[in-house]
């Protein structure tokens, strides 16, 4: 059973079809990814996760149930665009928005004490949210976003604009919530953050799901006669070769599809008669970025 | 609608609220500026330039003179020296020279003004005034009354009518006015009533105003520092609504509370002795009716506010565009403050039932008159119907609005919102 279905989903603003036909499964326990480049949906899709937006059509299921209420009271929700109240202090904060999660009384105020010191902030405790830091505001977004111990934390670019610490803390929390069997699901435009840590990914590219399923099953379908290279001088000669389907160079690492498996240690040997240093040769491997790219950049080019 | 996010939230703008400094001073302020204006009001009528007038009363007659003389002379106004009058007594035929001569004090203002008497003013009491500024009412409000009495007596003078009867005769009708009620008997009418009735326009005006801006920029806050977002991850768009609506309006109850509580006490104890002329002839039911009403105006007004908040995603946009409610307003506002001519007058007795106007004309309306309980009936109608008719139509501009970033959005845009499945 899934913790979370969701359905052709299509959504269209004024004429723009913002997403459609949107269809993926979240299993219980897992980190999710739902990874594209920017404008691509995800966050339109997340708000209809969210019941922020209705879907034009199809639908969400929780647990065997459309979304509602009981769903939203087991969220803790980061939106992409952060903020808080500027003049209200960080433990009124704190303890305003897991009340409207249902959640009030000693217990949570010692935990969100708790939170405070974990994250070096208890000193600001009755400080007024304006007079932190961006990066505390960011902190204190985080603790109210998991505060209320929520069974399924959906986080919208929640590593976009974090300095490297707050980078490692957030990563911490979404690792710990994972060991305590909750479900994550976040969005990024960053593959290295979903490849290191999803176990199940949907990549969504103009509204439409390209890709979608569990990340290690993924790559290997996409690794088979692929290589990655580190290397350096030149290696031009591969471009219309005939061992080689297609190629990526990056300057230092390059990914490249053989037409077949009984290939690769002909490239190997190619790539050494002419003068190439090999530093690194990984066959049957591939990055999730380069899976993206080998999806989405085909018609656009490069994408980061 | 009522539960425990909306009562979260409820509790949230309480807090933020009701012990701001904003409140507290605003609480102390608008009753200051209040009296400011009324008092400016009162002060440029009264300082009209009568003070220090020089005028010459030019009569055609000797009887003339002496008469008018006698009663000017003994008049209040001329003891205290506020006129300096100086009088002159010629033919008529040479009025016209010796007005020339004057024209140039009259000019520069070391003369006030001329007033010319004729001899046949003791039958059609018709003198003539010359000045720079002819319509000078402070000042006739004063002389009128005394060449008047100057010249009756001087009629009757010699027709063997006692000095009784001549002043009987010259006496005005004194009008003391009655307010009839099916209620109590009968009670003369003071200013009382008069001033209360300003008292509740003013303040329902002010305090929507004031309440309303306040409760606009509170959701474009919101909006701006995309905190709704997150809000709406835990609650729906209708229980921030109903949250922020209920909590500004509770506030704003609280707050006209305050205001009223020293005419409460007036009206339940006895502790205050008012001067006879401001004995208020309307009870504490009143004073609850017009709270009540004030509720209601809270809730259907700052419905209005926030959902207009809610369209733009700064303040500036949001103060160009809030004038159709400010003209919601000001326009039964100034029906109101007119009331006091003729309570009963048609504009009025209908404004007092049409929706948005009626929560504003109605109170004034029933703190100088009696008021007929259908048309009592069908405001409160009005008013709640309104109330409960913008509800779902704010919920659903709000709930498109609240997310929409980006360009103003034109009104038409934000018509075709209350169609969009969201």
């Amino acid at each position: 059973m899934f913790a979370l279905e969701v359905k052709n989903l299509y959504k269209t603003f004024d004429s723009v079809k913002a997403v459609s036909d949107v269809s993926f499964n979240v299993p219980e326990g897992a980190v999710f990814g739902l990874i594209g480049r920017n404008g691509a949906g995800k966050t339109t899709t997340i708000r209809m996760m969210m019941n922020i937006y209705l879907p034009d059509s199809g639908e969400i299921i929780f647990r065997g149930n459309k979304i509602g209420q009981e769903f939203r009271d087991k969220v803790g929700y980061l939106p992409e665009e952060r903020g808080l109240y500027k003049k209200m202090k960080v433990i009124d904060t704190l303890l305003f928005f897991a009340e409207l999660k249902g959640k009030s009384g000693k217990k949570i105020e010692q935990k969100a004490i708790d939170y405070l010191n974990r994250f070096d902030l208890l000193d600001r405790k009755l400080s007024k949210i304006e007079d932190l830091s961006k990066g505390n505001q960011q902190k204190i977004q985080f603790i109210s976003t998991v505060l209320h111990d929520p069974e399924f934390l959906i986080l919208d670019e929640p590593f976009s604009g974090l300095d490297p610490i707050n980078t490692e803390l957030l990563k911490d929390i979404i690792l710990e919530k994972k060991a305590e069997g909750k479900v994550i699901i976040f969005s990024t435009h960053l593959m290295d953050f979903a490849e290191m840590m999803c176990d199940y990914i949907a990549m969504i590219d103009r509204g439409k799901i390209i890709l979608n399923g569990k990340l290690s099953e993924i790559k290997s379908d996409f690794a088979k006669r692929n290589i990655s290279i580190s290397y350096s001088g030149n290696i031009s000669f591969l471009n219309n070769h005939q061992f080689v389907e297609s190629i990526q160079d990056f300057g230092n690492e390059a990914s490249i599809k053989v037409k077949d498996e009984n290939h690769i240690q002909a490239l190997l040997k190619a790539l050494i008669d002419n003068n190439v240093q090999i530093k690194n040769f990984s066959a049957n491997e591939i990055s999730l970025h380069e899976i993206f790219v080998t999806l989405a950049g085909k018609e656009n080019g490069n994408v980061k | 609608m009522l539960n425990k996010r909306t009562l979260t939230i409820i509790k949230r703008e309480l807090n933020a609220k009701l012990l701001s400094k904003t409140f507290i001073v605003m609480t102390l302020l608008i009753p200051l500026f209040l009296f400011g204006i009324l008092s400016l009001q009162t002060y440029l009528i009264n300082a009209t330039s009568d003070e220090g007038a020089k005028l010459i009363i030019y009569s055609e007659t000797d009887d003339i003179q002496s008469s008018v003389m006698q009663q000017l002379l003994n008049s209040e106004y001329v003891k205290n020296g506020k006129y300096v009058i100086t009088f002159k007594m010629a033919d008529g035929s040479n009025f016209g020279k010796y007005l020339e001569e004057n024209k140039p004090d009259l000019l520069n203002d070391k003369l006030t003004g001329v007033l010319f008497i004729p001899k046949n003013a003791v039958f059609d009491k018709t003198i003539k005034y010359y000045s720079k500024n002819p319509n000078n009412t402070a000042l006739f409000k004063n002389l009128r009354s005394d060449i008047d009495k100057a010249l009756v007596e001087l009629y009757f003078k010699g027709k063997n009518i006692s000095k009784e009867d001549i002043s009987f005769a010259g006496k005005k009708v004194n009008i003391s006015s009655f307010k009839v009620s099916k209620t109590e008997k009968a009670v003369e009418e003071g200013y009382g009533n008069l001033a209360v009735a300003f008292l509740f326009t003013f303040l329902i005006y002010f305090s929507l105003l004031f309440t309303g801006q306040m409760t606009m920029n509170s959701v474009v806050e919101e909006k701006n520092n995309k905190i709704v977002e997150l809000l709406l991850s835990s609650a729906s768009s209708k229980e921030l609504l109903t949250g922020k609506i209920l909590g500004v309006s509770i506030t704003g109850f609280l707050q006209m509370g305050i205001w009223l509580s020293p005419l409460i006490l007036v009206l339940s104890t006895s502790w205050f002795m008012l001067p006879e002329k401001f004995v208020l002839s309307i009870s504490i039911m009143h004073v609850l009716y017009y709270l009540i009403n004030y509720l209601i105006a809270l809730i259907t007004f700052m419905g209005l506010y926030a959902t207009l908040g809610s369209i733009f995603d700064n303040t500036q946009d949001a103060q160009s565009g809030v004038w159709p409610l400010t003209l919601l307003i000001m326009v039964p506002f100034f029906i109101a403050i007119t009331l006091e001519n003729n309570p009963e007058n048609q504009i009025a007795k209908i404004t007092s039932m049409l929706p948005f106007a009626s929560l504003i004309v109605m109170p004034a309306r029933a703190s100088l008159i009696d008021i007929p309980v259908w048309q009592f009936i069908i405001s409160i109608v009005v008013n709640i119907a309104t109330m409960v008719l913008i509800w779902p139509l704010a919920g659903k501009v709000y709930r498109v609005g609240i997310l929409m970033t980006g360009k103003k959005p034109k009104w038409t845009e934000v018509i075709k919102w209350l169609k969009y499945k969201y």
